[in-house]
């Protein structure tokens, strides 16, 4: 069974319009300089699992107000067995959000069919090239199956969303209308400020994010793309 | 009133051949001139201002002219001879005679420490000439309504700490009060005293400029807030045919306009609510509209629903813009009013999230919670008032609807734990002597406002004794008298060993004190036959005067109980029925909790949820929103951030810093709510900072962002 490894209550971030809990797991198959939940990724020792159970019995204090639970990481597609853990949580009642990095497109699309999830926000990290994803994520990926993960999000069968993570090294002006364009996915692109305070490439640290009034025009931009 | 009694220097040398009633002295008199010294001068004040006999008024003359002429003193003033003539009064154990012979005023040096620095009593209150002069009156005034309006057995409970009598400075006025607008709508500004008669407005701006006045003449005669009921409704039927730029321009005016108001009385702006609805509230549906000109415009408000929608809308735009250099503005408060009728209302989803992105943004909104048939009108920090039954028929004539709380008393709950030693039966018996003291502070003041205003439109409260509709302004039969607490959590720990959230049994014992409290009110509310009503104070300074006297007087024990940093000085109880402000709890469990006392406490409660530096999405606040008003008890919630203002390049921040993040200059203002207000950080008292280091923002709950916060949390 997976491990769980960090539990947070209540959110008003997460999911869009909901509170919602948030489930995080460990392991990743990414390596994202700018990713700021690491510790996650590479010491998931250090953290102490949580057990299910006592979350759905704290998940239940809470009836009535928290709408969904989000699930995240690292990556939880990672894991064979998520699946599973889905099934729990949905049999609770509660709807399911899962945040993931698209490189699993076979499970996202066993999962959007048997109905298992609610909502899925996948990261996109950067325009859809080998270079520009290799230099975002640290590793060589498999574009292939970042497409397929987009392709069948954009079928619509579920709610979804597009989220870039912005940090001014990686992604000039340019880059990011560049992904715009690929996805032309309108208001559901969002982006997203990167966070200095603790990233995986300490190097990062002293970089400052783009200006908050700059990354809302540049949103508003590629939103406009469909 | 300075006078000071000089000997003459050329006439020195003549002194001690002289008779002593020919004493060469100059008395130099209020009246800014200079007489020569008269022993009878201290006969006939001790005639004119005690009951003692002539007799004893002249040995004591005599007595005090020896003194002072065999101690060769070469300047004396009258405070020295008033306190001379008193120690001879003492000496002759007439205490009676010494109190109403004693006199009043401050120290060289405090007045000169109080010119040069600033006064941290309120926060709201700048620096400056004006504040100053308030200062001093208020210094006066403090003694004396503790020396004259309130009797010695309720002025010494105030000395003591076991409760607090707020604005004593303020005793000649009632607390606070909350208004319509349909009064100057109707009757202009006509106010006493004043050279230029207004007739009712024609024009929107000149409404708004009718209110602003309106506003500081009662800020001249209240000591508090000033709440304005259904802003946007009542001046609906002036904006019809108004652009959206004319009606955003005319909010801009109306915010600007009261948060500038800081030119007023003692530099200090006006304390506005402006009560605020989407829908048509109920008991306004079928009420004849007020239009230009004072005239009925021959419809019923609630065909001015657009107009009043627009207007509320226009206002929050205003809000979230903020000032000119991006801060929240701190005054006026916005207050939307969430009722049944406002989910059945048109467009309420679009307007909840507009006022969500405000709260998120800014902090501004408050949203309370108006559920069933209850219809409230809040005016101070938190404080509200219920609509009953002869108000509801008042709102037909909604002039009519102008309300006030005479006083507001504190109780120091933490004191009477420390005096039960950890005995029921003891802690709720001394919990209803302090009450009791309370309600004799209640009676005093009345009578005091009562004497002044029987004077009528000649006496000092001319404006509240004004009648324009058949009955004075202030409404004396429809006053309330708050009884207020401060440090419930602390009681709860002195008396249980445990703080309220740390045990289910604490909290319940919290709700049994305050359930206990309410009844003895409304027996005491029967008995009296005036209105008392349980309140959450402020106590944006009496947190840190109780914890500082409890310290004083109950020590060591309240060193383990009192909040905050002893070593600095900055300490605290935590607020009214408030939990603990630094303990990690969700925040829907704070909202959830803390709502379960609001229905005892009639005068109005809210509940904060501190954001610090996270910026919640508009849509899951009002999913929030909607649940605290479906789900809890709450009365009212208000969202606050903190930000970082900086006076080198103007620029605003989210989250408190110590440098600019935009030019890094360190000349920069930390913002907040303090308890019911936002004002800079470094107006406040040292309780209120040993608070705020405490101050738990709810990192952990309202976003997923710093991994490991969110993992220890976990």
């Amino acid at each position: 069974m997976i491990e769980i490894k960090g539990f947070l209550e209540t959110s008003f971030l997460d999911w869009p319009g909901k509170i919602c809990s948030v489930l995080f797991l460990p392991g990743c198959n990414f390596r994202c300089p700018y990713c700021h939940n690491h510790p996650l990724v590479f010491h998931p020792g250090q953290f102490a699992s949580i057990s299910l159970k006592q979350i759905l019995r704290h998940l239940h204090s809470f009836k009535g107000w928290v709408d969904g639970v989000c699930l995240t990481g690292g990556e939880p597609t990672l894991h064979a067995d998520f699946p599973l853990l889905i099934r729990q949580i949905k049999e609770r009642g509660f709807p399911v959000k899962l945040d993931t990095n698209g490189s699993n497109p076979e499970m996202l699309e066993k999962l959007i069919d048997k109905r298992q999830v609610d909502f899925i926000a996948m990261d996109v990290k950067a325009p859809l090239d080998s270079f520009s994803y290799r230099r975002s994520t640290g590793l060589s990926i498999d574009l292939a199956l970042i497409s397929k993960s987009i392709e069948i999000l954009k079928r619509g069968k579920v709610e979804y969303q597009f989220r870039m993570t912005v940090v001014p090294q990686l992604h000039s002006e340019e880059e990011i209308q560049a992904l715009g364009e690929q996805l032309r996915a309108g208001r559901r692109l969002i982006l997203q400020n990167f966070n200095p305070e603790n990233p995986l490439d300490p190097s990062l640290k002293e970089t400052n994010p783009y200006d908050p009034k700059f990354l809302k025009e540049m949103e508003k931009r590629v939103q406009e793309m469909v | 009133m300075a006078s000071v009694i000089e000997m003459k220097e050329e006439r020195k040398d003549l002194k001690e051949e002289l008779e002593t009633t020919d004493m060469a002295l100059f008395v130099r008199t209020s009246e800014e001139s200079m007489n020569d010294w008269n022993r009878q001068r201290i006969v006939d004040a001790l005639i004119r201002e005690t009951y003692i006999d002539v007799d004893t008024a002249k040995e004591i003359a005599q007595e005090v002219e020896d003194l002072i002429v065999t101690s060769r003193i070469k300047m004396i003033t009258a405070p020295l001879v008033r306190e001379l003539v008193d120690t001879k009064l003492v000496e002759r154990g007439l205490e009676q005679a010494r109190k109403m012979h004693t006199r009043l005023g401050m120290p060289l040096y405090d007045v000169d420490q109080l010119i040069l620095h600033p006064n941290k009593e309120n926060a709201n209150v700048p620096h400056g000439p004006e504040a100053t002069n308030l200062t001093l009156a208020e210094r006066i005034k403090k003694e004396y309504a503790l020396l004259s309006v309130f009797s010695q057995e309720t002025a010494d409970a105030h000395m003591r700490g076991d409760i607090h009598l707020h604005d004593l400075g303020f005793v000649d006025r009632p607390y606070c009060s909350g208004q319509s607008l349909e009064y100057i709508k109707r009757f202009g500004l006509s106010l006493p005293n004043s050279i230029a008669m207004a007739k009712p407005a024609k024009h929107p701006e000149v409404l708004l400029a009718h209110m602003v006045k309106f506003a500081a003449g009662l800020q001249s005669n209240f000591a508090g807030a000033i709440g304005w009921d259904a802003v946007n409704l009542f001046f609906a039927p002036y904006l019809e045919g108004m652009s959206d730029r004319e009606l955003e321009q005319l909010a801009q005016m109306m915010i600007f306009e009261f948060s500038q108001q800081a030119v007023a009385r003692g530099g200090q702006a006006i304390f506005t609510d402006l009560n605020l609805y989407w829908e048509i509230p109920k008991h306004f549906e079928n009420v004849p509209a007020i239009g230009p000109g004072g005239e009925k415009t021959g419809k019923n408000y609630s065909d001015y629903m657009k107009e009043s929608q627009r207007f509320a809308w226009a206002l929050f735009n205003v809000f979230m813009e903020g000032d000119g250099s991006g801060r929240p503005f701190f005054f006026p408060k916005p207050l939307v009013h969430i009722t049944e009728k406002f989910f059945q209302t048109p467009g309420h989803m679009d307007f909840l999230h507009h006022i969500c992105e405000v709260a998120s943004e800014k902090g501004n909104t408050y949203f309370v919670f108006d559920r069933g048939e209850t219809a409230k009108i809040s005016e101070c920090c938190r404080l509200s008032f219920k609509l009953d039954q002869t108000d509801l028929e008042d709102a037909k004539e909604p002039w009519k609807m102008r309300y006030c709380a005479l006083q507001n008393v504190t109780l120091n709950l933490p004191r009477i734990a420390y005096l039960a030693k950890g005995d029921d039966t003891r802690l709720f018996s001394k919990l209803t002597e302090f009450i009791e003291v309370t309600v004799k502070a209640h009676l005093e003041k009345k009578s005091f406002i009562e004497k002044l205003l029987s004077i009528g439109e000649r006496g000092p409260l001319a404006l509240l004794a004004m009648n324009r509709d058949g009955s004075p302004y202030l409404r004396m039969h429809r006053a309330s008298f708050l009884i207020g607490m401060v440090g419930l959590n602390e009681l709860v720990q002195v008396h249980t060993g445990q703080e309220m959230h740390q045990s289910r049994q604490a909290f319940k014992f919290g709700l049994k004190v305050i359930a206990h409290m309410k009844l003895l009110v409304d027996k005491l509310s029967g008995r009296h036959g005036i209105h008392f009503v349980l309140e959450q104070t402020p106590a944006e300074s009496t947190a840190y005067r109780f914890a500082k006297l409890d310290l004083r007087f109950h020590s060591p024990r309240s060193g383990d109980i009192v909040k905050g940093n002893i070593s600095k000085g900055e300490v605290y109880y935590t607020n009214s029925t408030y939990l603990n402000n630094s303990a990690v709890l969700n925040p829907i469990e704070r909202v959830r909790q803390e709502g379960l006392f609001h229905p005892l406490i009639e005068a109005g409660a809210l509940t904060h949820i501190w954001l610090g530096e996270a910026k919640p999405s508009r849509e899951s606040l009002a999913n929030f929103v909607i649940k605290t008003f479906k789900q809890t008890q709450n009365d009212q919630i208000a969202f606050s951030p903190e930000f970082t203002t900086c006076n080198a390049c103007n620029r605003t921040s989210r989250g408190l810093r110590s440098s600019c993040q935009y030019c890094g200059s360190t000349e920069v203002d930390g913002i907040t709510r303090i308890t019911g207000y936002f004002t800079k950080l470094s107006s406040w008292n040292k309780g209120k900072i040993g608070e705020l280091h405490n101050r738990y923002r709810n990192q952990a709950y309202i976003e997923a962002q710093e991994g490991e916060t969110v993992l220890k949390a976990g």
